[in-house]
């Protein structure tokens, strides 16, 4: 229970900051960099925090289903634009994944010269 | 009876658990595939039980909204993955650093313009910016860009099934084919799924992936609200 209590502590506080900060960045993300700051200060993540992290893992994507069957609510948009979104989908992959893997190959020719 | 069941908050919560863990036996008895993720299966599965009974979304998130409640503490957990990579990272972090974020700039860059051009609606092109970023992320970070929910997370999908599909034979016949590039790059341009699809390629390809999946998610959630 530590670790949902420390996960739940700083979302909290991300979602406290947020609003008194009148931040554009949401406030799970800010907890989340708050937690990531915590655990390089403290050099280790504690054992109720891996072991939370384990458990909720597997479910991550159960938690998204609710708001991601939204889509029925957007039919007309899909009728209308669909085949465009999948084409754009499609098609910016490219770009995007030649430009990252060329990086990560350059570096590697240089580094067995 | 059956009027009574429909409208009862915990009836759906119960209902996305069984359309998951359906998607779930389905996807292992495909093999793992990445093209039929169980989340995937999941939203289908839900949907059509909505437009069967004609229940509205609303309804269905009067207990949908017990499980969307979680979404928050697992956006924070992403924390403890991202701590890890920093370490693993060390040694290479600059080339790292710049695959992920000229990679995951050049597509989202690519999909915001067509989608303007070519669609040239608001909502569209603002939730169009999320579709890199792992789905608790994308969702939390589309809404709060004023996109909508629901289609941040169906384009991420769509994206993390096309790229799972796209990208190995892609890199392959443009010979960038090597282990840490093709882990990376599925990581940026179709995380989660991309990351299942990594795991079947072997240990390299999926370390690299996971890693590249949390920090293009970092990156954007943070960067987004500011540029958008």
């Amino acid at each position: 229970m530590t670790g949902l209590l420390i996960l739940l502590l700083f979302l909290v506080a991300g979602n406290l900051l947020q609003s008194q900060l009148d931040s554009p960045v949401p406030g799970s993300i800010i907890g989340m960099l708050l937690l990531l700051v915590f655990l390089m200060i403290r050099g280790r993540a504690p054992e109720s925090l891996s072991q939370i992290s384990k458990t909720l893992s597997p479910l991550l994507p159960l938690f998204i289903i609710p708001v991601s069957v939204g889509i029925v609510t957007q039919k007309e948009l899909l009728a209308e634009n669909g085949i465009a979104l999948l084409v754009i989908m499609a098609v910016s992959i490219v770009p995007g994944a030649i430009v990252c893997a060329a990086i990560m190959k350059f570096r590697r020719k240089r580094d067995a010269e | 009876m059956l009027n009574e069941l429909l409208h009862m908050p915990l009836f759906w919560a119960m209902l996305t658990i069984a359309a998951f863990t359906v998607g779930q036996h389905i996807y292992r008895l495909l093999g793992n595939t990445a093209f039929l993720p169980p989340i995937l299966t999941g939203i289908i599965l839900v949907s059509v039980v909505l437009e069967v009974t004609g229940i509205s979304f609303d309804t269905y998130m009067d207990g949908g909204q017990y499980l969307h409640l979680m979404l928050g503490p697992v956006v924070v957990m992403l924390a403890v993955p991202l701590y890890q990579f920093i370490h693993v990272m060390k040694k290479e972090w600059l080339r790292i650093s710049l695959a992920i974020s000229l990679g995951s700039g050049t597509t989202v860059a690519v999909a915001v313009a067509m989608a303007h051009f070519w669609i040239g609606n608001d909502p569209i092109t603002v939730t169009m910016s999320t579709k890199s970023v792992t789905t608790p992320v994308a969702v939390t970070v589309s809404e709060q860009l004023g996109g909508v929910g629901a289609l941040a997370s169906a384009f991420v999908i769509i994206t993390g099934v096309f790229g799972a599909l796209m990208i190995p034979p892609l890199l392959k016949s443009v010979k960038l084919d090597d282990p840490k590039a093709m882990g990376l790059t599925l990581g940026v341009c179709a995380h989660a799924i991309g990351t299942s699809r990594a795991i079947e390629l072997g240990n390299q390809q999926a370390a690299y992936s996971a890693m590249a999946m949390t920090l293009t998610a970092t990156l954007h959630a943070v960067l987004l609200p500011l540029v958008m």
